[in-house]
């Protein structure tokens, strides 16, 4: 668990960050958002040290984070950047086993361990291991970037925009490992973001900051869907917000039972978003889907108006 | 293997080689200096041995070298560590504008400070050594992708490890090529040493020309060309390989 | 800047000063020789006259240290240092008065170690100063100039007296001879080395496989020590004028300016060739690109677009060449090339360490000129290109 209270950050005479509080549960995907220069890679580079703060006290596991030693705090917190920060002079494999190598494991259980995070992020080791940094595309860099973050296996996990330089088609599907990693491994994340999109897609808890402040903190559904004032209402798409929305819900929400008058001629998947089944009957003009389950086989039906959410029967 | 470390090595190899003859074999070589010379009674320079100058030689040299490379990279790292940051735009003006300064003149001007003899060479070879080492020190150092340093803390690499183990292998290459600039001048300006009473390779020349016998001009040169492309061509094969 | 300066003040102004004031006490300000050939006697700054003048002539660089003490020096340290320069003249002055005796008409005043070392220490303030105020060139060079404008001023004073001036007047034709043939050596150097250059770059250009071959000679040739290579030409250019009495009449021999020339630009083609072909290849390819797409011919596209954009990359080359052929012409004096390099070499010769410094410094300072003229008129070129 991570608790930053009444947490400023003041370089000079300029205010960084202002007096924040907030709390991420362990578990949790905590991600910050707001326009450049808001605050919020300061916040997320406080947590580890690499900026002190000024004012107030950050708790990890009810612990001060001054009462470590800088070094040993970060060792136990992983920590990824847009920019990967690969060190250019090492292999992949060496680059992953770093923080082990300083924690002093032994080699075999570092070798073992880069082994399994290699095939966790889905790099082959007899492909990769022994590349360097500057043979890889952007995406294999940024999954070394973020096999090197977990590799002592930290409980918190810091990113900075780890997916903010990646073309569209990558990033979408290394948000959805990312989810699906948190999802297994339970850890603790706070991810810096700029993308509205990405930042509804992975968090839990959506955190708004603008000007140093946190104008709005919650439930990515519950910010979207009430939004504290203008600013968020406005960073959170504006009249886009509708479409937001639908791609974070699933069919299955909205879906009816089978009906009587036979089934619909165009098909969804029961996992896919409001948005995408939105997007289907605006693409093959019609106002009914069949919903099917993985084996195909049809498990029931949405209507527009169901999916717009209207309440009654069609 | 053995194979590729012959190949890698066999310039430096052959020019050593050459060198070393030169340096032996200089007398058998009379009857072609003496065609060069034929009004000299002496054609072969022979008040010292050239072994024992080219010994001199590398001796200044490298002696100037080694302090130039712990003192320069020792005095980069320093101004570049957060205690020592005031210090870093000055140091690099100093490096960057001290290298129009020409060595002939920064050897003339070290005499009326330090005297003549061998020491104020290498005091004068070493404060103009330094230079390059410390610009390229600099240039390495602070040419490094800042997204590395910062990972590299994130991680929770202390700052020596950061040093040890990313930035002065990051700086290696250039660090190299630095010494390597200062070495080469080196070799050039300790020749000049005999003009301030240092005896070396650039003995024959002087020599050779206040005496006006080529045949010794032509032996020093030689020697001292055959030694700066021993060494250029060994700094050429130390840059690192890190690729197989 | 605030960040510069910070809350420790300037430590890098304060530790200069700290050395400037260990020097001018420790150190022998000056020395005082009856004639040419006696070596002179060293004096300490006390010596001069009395500690109360020593103390006064070491207050300002005193003052600005102490003023390096507070957050934001700035204006004040800097003042304190130009005073502390003014006041370097002065004290020769002070000096020549006060131990030269002006009825020995070959009594002269040598500038010890302590002035020199309190000069350079200065100057390295000026220039922290300089970056840290954000002084622009000219106002910069300005200050930088004060001490030798104030030399000027404080000539007929009685700094007449002072050897290195002596030595000048003993030979003040020989010396601006001596600085012609230096300067005409060195812009030969250039202009021949320039047009050679050029050709070797295009021909790289046209001719890719030339490139290498070109740069491995002309590495080779920089590697060479100039002492050696001025050597190895000698015995060539000798053996042809005596072979062939017209090189001969044409002042070609080994030993002159012939086998100083030749050296000069074999050594000046490596950075000349280098920084034309990159000036050339570095042309951005979009560049390019757009103006064959507006329908430029490959002429027009070379004179008026590829050219333009290379020359600050090519007065690069054109300054590290000069700067390097003032140093090099120097040691060619020893080859009989004439120009001040023979005033170094007489001077160690006959361990007069005054005509050592009366070819060493204009030497110096031909360097920095050429080196500051030539690197600013290309950074004024190239800026708002991306060369």
């Amino acid at each position: 668990m991570i608790e930053l209270i009444n947490i400023s950050k003041r370089f000079g005479s300029t205010t960084a960050v202002d007096s924040i509080s907030l709390k991420v549960e362990s578990g949790e995907f905590c991600c910050l958002v707001g326009t450049s220069g808001c605050g919020k890679s300061t916040t997320l580079r406080m947590i580890n040290r690499l900026i002190e703060h000024s004012d107030g006290e950050i708790h990890i596991d009810q612990q001060p984070i001054r009462s470590f030693r800088e070094e040993t705090l970060r060792r136990r917190i992983g920590y990824a950047i847009q920019s990967t920060g690969l060190f250019p002079h090492w292999t992949v494999a060496r680059n992953i086993g770093l923080v082990p190598r300083l924690l002093k494991w032994p080699k075999a259980r570092i070798d073992a361990r880069v082994e399994e995070l290699m095939a966790l992020l889905g790099l082959s080791m007899d492909e990769f291991a022994g590349k360097y940094p500057d043979q890889l595309s952007g995406g294999q860099a940024q999954r070394v970037g973020v096999a090197r973050a977990l590799a002592a296996d930290p409980d918190i996990l810091l990113m900075d925009e780890p997916f903010g330089a990646l073309d569209p088609i990558t990033r979408e599907s290394l948000q959805l490992e990312l989810r699906d990693l948190q999802a297994r491994l339970g850890k603790t994340i706070v991810f810096v973001t700029h993308d509205m999109d990405e930042a509804l897609t992975l968090a839990d808890r959506l955190v708004v900051m603008h000007e140093g402040q946190i104008m709005q903190q919650g439930h990515p559904l519950s910010v979207l869907r009430d939004p504290a004032n203008d600013f968020v209402a406005s960073l959170l798409g504006g009249e886009d917000r509708g479409l937001k929305e639908a791609a974070l819900l699933p069919v299955s929400e909205r879906m009816m039972p089978l009906g009587t008058g036979g089934v619909a001629r165009e098909r969804i998947d029961q996992g896919a978003s409001l948005r995408e089944a939105l997007s289907v009957m605006l693409w093959r003009r019609v106002e009914r889907l069949a919903v099917v389950d993985d084996d195909d086989i049809p498990i029931g039906e949405l209507s527009f108006r169901r999916l717009v959410g209207a309440r009654g029967h069609d | 293997m053995t194979e590729h470390w012959a190949s890698r090595w066999r310039v430096p190899v052959i020019w050593g080689l050459l060198l070393l003859a030169g340096c032996l074999l200089m007398g058998q070589l009379e009857a072609l200096f003496r065609w060069v010379e034929p009004d000299s009674r002496d054609v072969i320079f022979s008040r010292v041995d050239f072994l024992v100058l080219l010994g001199r030689h590398l001796l200044v040299v490298s002696v100037a070298a080694v302090l130039a490379t712990l003192i320069g990279v020792g005095g980069a790292i320093a101004v570049t560590r957060p205690g020592g940051r005031d210090f870093l735009p000055l140091v690099a003006q100093v490096a960057s504008l001290g290298q129009t300064f020409p060595p002939v003149a920064v050897l003339a001007l070290a005499v009326p400070v330090l005297g003549f003899g061998t020491l104020p060479i290498v005091v004068a070879l070493l404060l103009y050594g330094l230079l390059p080492i410390v610009r390229n020190t600099l240039a390495g150092i602070e040419g490094i992708d800042p997204s590395v340093r910062e990972a590299a803390r994130g991680m929770g690499m202390t700052s020596g490890q950061i040093l040890r183990q990313v930035e002065l292998p990051l700086a290696a290459p250039v660090i190299l090529a630095g010494i390597r600039t200062s070495v080469t001048i080196n070799i050039a300006t300790a020749a000049l040493g005999a003009t301030v009473g240092s005896s070396n390779l650039g003995d024959p020349i002087i020599s050779g020309i206040v005496n006006g016998n080529t045949a010794y001009i032509v032996q020093g040169a030689v020697l001292i060309a055959l030694l700066a492309l021993t060494v250029d061509s060994v700094f050429a094969r130390l840059a690192p390989a890190r690729r197989a | 800047m605030s960040a510069v300066n910070g809350e420790r003040g300037n430590t890098v102004l304060l530790t200069l000063m700290l050395v400037g004031l260990g020097a001018w006490w420790a150190l022998p300000v000056v020395s005082v020789a009856p004639n040419r050939i006696v070596p002179g006697e060293a004096r300490y700054a006390w010596e001069v006259a009395g500690p109360a003048m020593a103390l006064l002539a070491s207050l300002p660089m005193a003052l600005a240290a102490l003023s390096a003490r507070s957050a934001d020096p700035g204006w004040r340290s800097l003042g304190l240092v130009l005073l502390a320069l003014a006041g370097l003249p002065l004290w020769l002055v002070l000096a020549v008065h006060q131990l030269i005796d002006p009825e020995l008409p070959q009594a002269r005043l040598g500038i010890g170690s302590g002035i020199w070392c309190a000069l350079f220490v200065l100057m390295l303030a000026l220039l922290d100063l300089r970056t840290r105020q954000r002084l622009s060139t000219g106002v910069s060079w300005l200050l930088m100039l004060t001490p030798l404008a104030l030399l000027a001023v404080c000539l007929p004073l009685g700094l007449n007296r002072l050897a290195l001036w002596q030595e000048y007047q003993g030979r003040a034709d020989d010396f601006w001879l001596a600085i012609g043939e230096h300067l005409l050596l060195v812009t030969t150097t250039v202009g021949v080395s320039l047009v050679l250059g050029a050709g070797i770059a295009l021909l790289m250009r046209r001719y890719p496989e030339v490139q290498r071959g070109a740069f491995a000679v002309l590495n080779f040739l920089q590697t060479i020590p100039s002492l050696a290579l001025f050597g190895l030409l000698l015995g060539p250019l000798a053996w042809l004028a005596n072979r062939y009495p017209w090189v001969d009449s044409l002042g070609i021999s080994g030993i002159g300016w012939a086998p100083a020339l030749l050296a000069l630009v074999a050594y000046s083609l490596l950075p000349m060739v280098r920084n034309t072909f990159v000036a050339l290849e570095g042309v951005s390819p979009g560049v390019i690109e757009a103006a064959r797409g507006m329908g430029m011919s490959r002429l027009q596209i070379f004179f008026q677009v590829r050219l333009p954009l290379a020359v600050p990359v090519l007065l690069e080359g054109v300054r590290i060449t000069t700067v390097q052929a003032i140093g090099l012409t120097a040691v060619a004096a020893l080859i009989g090339a004439g120009g001040l390099g023979r005033f170094i070499f007489q001077g160690l010769g006959q361990a007069a360490m005054d005509l050592v410094l009366l070819g060493a410094l204009p030497i110096l300072v031909m360097a920095i000129l050429a080196d500051a003229v030539l690197g600013n008129l290309s950074r004024r070129l190239g800026r708002g290109e991306a060369a």
